[in-house]
């Protein structure tokens, strides 16, 4: 990507005023992105990111540098630049890059580039007719659809010298339903860290199915009550209440600097005994994974909380510095903008032993969150809140009437000891987290689990 | 090293060959430094330079796009081709326009670009962030954490040129000062920030920042849920702000046309209360989504978009204003140069009433002052305007604030909303920028807004 003995200058000039560490991080990505509206494709972009960041420690301090400007003249003029932030008296060290060849756990079979987009837009309509066809009710459809492809490679002032490649594919339908004059939306998607191969058989018809069954279901439904209820949250995409609610905090970005609820907290019980919560970026081929993280490290099978007992956070290189921790292949970044620091990658409750027809049946008045929407956290007081795409009452251990518009609110350390019952049915579903080193694919996933007492925030009007 | 206007006039005349009716090339380059300062030492710091070209071009009315951050030997066939293949996949009738150096066109001329800010060393804004990371932990001594003490600076500048004659050129820098206040008290903890956005830092005040974070965070210690019910509720300026920009894609012509937004049919309708303006201005003197065109290159105009609770304009690009048969509006927008064209509001406010917000809390018997609100990306839906979202606030009790209030959700629509304020404030603020726009509002109040508690 650049020539190795400009690499090397690089680092020399980055290690010039003393740092004790210095990483290079080259990407070179290329993106596609279509959408459909109303049968018709309406947007097909596509392009080329390239570029370079340099960052440099010395202690606890941390300098970040980045340009697509990848002359040598540049690289070493903007590297001596990030150093001067050191202000100390010139040394010289050589560094010995040793190569380290990175295992491939994630194999590919269609890389987007030898996909045709006729294909992709072929696909992208039949979605489109699965869900509009789904019923006459729905009365817009949109489709996304994105891939990319990018290398990467990192060395840094330690030897290391590794390269990786980064294969993600998505789809995303969203529906909108129409009655009365109202509107209600439904979406689904599917993605992964492959490449055309996930959508070998039908699996976007099935997604097609689940965007325009939310959106019916939704425009048919009443406005959810308010209060403070019992809700059982289903499997897959509600896992993102783990996510939100205590996942952030236990991101070394915030545990570092003590802005968490969590911090020091390793070996206390922060949990019900029935939760443990696992993230994991070594999964073949999730949409969360990669062979190593964003400072080249491997990614790792790292348990956070086992039994309720807080066992782990995820921790990147510079935050383990503070906090006297080994990294946990945990540190990502979106792209060569970004200095890298400590990400969720797979992240999910593990299966229980509850079946969802013993939760549900279990429960004499609540609300059942089959769908989640999105949501998002404040680390340093734990508050949370997030959207219930679709929702129904519980009565009697009865799903009774579906109801649109709840948002669940709490602290996300009340929550975890408030989970009562967990499921045996564990799936994931896929997002993108969005937080300071950028936007980056994630899984969020659990089994069905019940908690106990959340606030729910309906938009029916109090009377 | 590449030289910018030949590979701009080889795209620009190799399009032609290329088959391109017409097309145009926009190229952006930023630069940025920030800093954060934790404990007394600098933490963070970081420099970048950025670079990114856009290519689009137009054949029989469809336009294709294409981009790169990487100039080599192959770019330009590279852009050329991917913007054809793009072009190729689009089915959709609309027609494409490229904006033409029209005779007697006039650009509102708006200086954004500060010379004094480059002067400004690195040391001194280490010094400010020391001074207001001091200055907030000595306020109070249940201030525990300053999460992020940060200021960054940057300049950006892109230039539009195409093969109908258009060469536009505009830059612009800015600074930006962030402070993350966390308080506790009996193992309570409160959160709040504090910003400074402008390119003269001379009315960046580390002090006040310190104390305006520190104190917002302090009041809210105590905070307790409240009764479900309904409630008279003030909301906060910055605060509505920030529903009004999660909301403001409701304005555009394009979700009007495309039939997803509630505005749809509502031209010369009263959708608001008759004290409510909304205005969309980008010509405002340092703020910072002025411009003096947009990303078509078409010239940028100040309008009323809502004037006295009647909706007059959507806001528009070239090609919803061809399809509605208006005139373009100047709102073009690009999210950056990988992004085609959409439409967002500039510097977009509802315009000042003349109460002021302690007359407002004085006049109300049992109510809630709304500082902010969270989950805007998530717990609303701008298909249907209804909201639930988590709120923090003051409960009002006989025209005074009585308690701080946590744990709540506030829900409603939109639209409603804005049919039932009943006073407009004098303290007009704008929140956090936002991409290109930027959203500011006086404290309002609504007679009776949904709020669940206990």
């Amino acid at each position: 990507m650049i020539k190795r003995n400009i690499i090397n200058n690089v680092l020399d000039a980055a290690m010039s005023r003393g740092g004790d560490f210095a990483e290079i991080f080259i990407e070179d990505r290329f993106n596609t992105a279509i959408s459909l509206s109303s049968g018709d494709i309406e947007k097909s972009l596509s392009g080329r990111d390239f570029g370079v960041g340099i960052r440099i420690f010395k202690g606890l301090k941390s300098i970040y540098v980045y340009t697509n400007n990848v002359e040598e003249e540049n690289l070493i003029k903007l590297a001596k630049e990030a150093a001067l932030g050191l202000k100390k008296e010139d040394v010289n060290k050589k560094i010995e890059l040793m190569k380290i060849e990175v295992k491939n756990n994630h194999i590919i079979r269609k890389y987007p580039a030898s996909v045709l987009s006729s294909e992709k837009i072929e696909l992208m309509k039949r979605a489109y007719n699965k869900a509009n066809q789904y019923d006459e009710l729905i009365k817009q459809v949109k489709v996304n659809y994105m891939d990319y492809d990018k290398k990467i490679m990192i060395v840094n002032s330690e030897g290391l010298n590794k390269t990786d490649r980064r294969t993600r594919s998505r789809i995303f339908v969203t529906s909108i339903a129409e009655k009365d004059g109202e509107m209600q939306t439904g979406s689904d998607s599917i993605g992964a860290h492959k490449g055309f191969e996930l959508y070998d058989g039908e699996v976007v018809d099935d997604v097609a199915i689940e965007a325009s069954r939310v959106a019916k279901a939704m425009i048919l439904a009443d406005k959810c009550p308010s209060g403070k209820m019992d809700v059982v949250i289903d499997n897959g995409f509600g896992g993102v209440i783990f996510h939100e609610a205590c996942g952030h905090g236990l991101e070394a970005t915030s545990v570092a600097k003590g802005n968490s609820v969590f911090a020091g907290k390793l070996g206390e019980k922060v949990a019900s005994e029935i939760v443990t919560a696992i993230d994991d970026g070594t999964l073949k081929n999730e949409w969360g994974s990669s062979n190593i993280d964003d400072e080249g490290n491997p990614t790792t099978k790292n348990i956070l909380i086992e039994n309720g007992i807080l066992k782990n956070y995820m921790v990147d290189k510079f935050n383990g510095r503070r906090m006297e921790m080994r990294a946990t292949g945990s540190s990502r970044r979106q792209s060569y903008k970004y200095a890298p620091t400590s990400r969720m990658t797979n992240t999910y409750i593990a299966n229980g032993k509850s079946t969802k027809e013993e939760i549900i049946k279990n429960t004499e008045n609540g609300l059942f969150a089959r769908k989640m929407g999105g949501g998002s956290v404040n680390p340093m007081t734990g508050e949370f809140n997030f959207s219930v795409m679709e929702g129904y009452i519980i009565k009697n251990g009865k799903i009774e009437r579906p109801v649109r518009g709840a948002s669940l609110i709490g602290k996300g350390s009340e929550v975890l000891n408030r989970i009562d019952m967990v499921g045996n049915n564990f799936k994931f579903g896929q997002g993108m987290c969005g937080s300071i080193s950028g936007s980056i694919p994630v899984n969020v996933g659990q089994p069905t689990i019940r908690v106990k007492d959340i606030t729910v925030g309906g938009v029916k009007e109090a009377k | 090293m590449v030289n910018m206007n030949e590979i701009i006039n080889e795209l620009l005349v190799k399009s032609k060959k290329f088959g391109f009716d017409e097309a145009e090339v926009m190229i952006k380059d930023d630069k940025n430094f920030e800093t954060t300062v934790y404990k007394g030492e600098i933490d963070n710091y970081s420099i970048s330079e950025n670079f990114g070209l856009s290519f689009r071009g137009i054949k029989n009315n469809i336009m294709g796009y294409s981009y790169t951050e990487k100039l080599d030997e192959n770019s330009v066939e590279m852009l050329l081709e991917n913007a054809m293949n793009n072009l190729k996949n689009i089915d959709s009738k609309d027609q494409e326009f490229l904006f033409g150096n029209e005779e007697n066109l006039e650009y509102v001329k708006i200086n954004q670009y500060n010379e004094k800010l480059n002067e400004v060393s690195n040391e001194r804004k280490i010094e400010i962030l020391k001074k207001m990371e001091k200055t907030a932990f000595e306020y109070d001594k249940r201030v525990k954490s300053i999460n992020y003490c940060l200021f960054e600076n940057g300049e950006t500048s892109h230039r539009i040129k195409n093969t109908l004659g258009l060469d536009l050129y505009e830059k612009s820098n800015l600074s930006f000062c962030f402070l993350n206040v966390g308080v506790e008290e009996n193992g309570e903890m409160q959160s709040a920030h504090s910003i400074f956005v402008g390119n003269d830092i001379n009315f960046l005040n580390e002090k006040e920042l310190a104390y305006e974070a520190a104190d917002k965070a302090i009041k809210l210690i105590g905070a307790e849920t409240i009764e479900s019910d309904n409630y008279p509720v003030i909301i906060e300026n910055k605060t509505f702000a920030s529903l009004l920009q999660a909301f403001s894609p409701i304005f555009s012509a394009e979700q009007v046309q495309k039939g997803t937004s509630l505005l749809k049919d509502k031209i010369n309708c009263k959708i608001a209360a008759s004290n409510i303006s909304i205005i969309d201005n980008p010509h405002m003197k340092g703020k910072i989504a002025s411009a003096s065109f947009d990303a078509e290159g078409v010239p940028t105009k100040y309008k009323e978009v809502i004037k006295n609770g009647v909706l007059t304009t959507y806001l528009h690009n070239m090609k919803t204003a061809y399809i509605g048969n208006v005139k373009p509006t100047g709102n073009a927008t690009r999210g950056s140069y990988k992004s085609s064209i959409g439409i967002s509001p500039s510097n977009f406010y509802v315009e000042n009433g003349n109460v002021t917000k302690d007359d407002m809390i004085s006049e109300i018997e049992k109510g809630l002052l709304i500082v902010s609100l969270e989950g805007l990306h998530a717990g609303l839906n701008s298909v249907s305007g209804d909201f639930s979202l988590s709120a923090k606030g003051f409960l009002i009790e006989n025209g005074k604030i009585i308690r701080p209030v946590n744990q709540i959700t506030v829900s409603g629509n939109f639209l409603e909303l804005l049919k039932n304020v009943k006073t407009v404030g004098n303290d007009l603020d704008f929140t956090m920028p936002s991409g290109s726009s930027l959203v500011g509002s006086p404290s309002l109040r609504v007679d009776k807004l949904t709020v669940s508690g206990n």
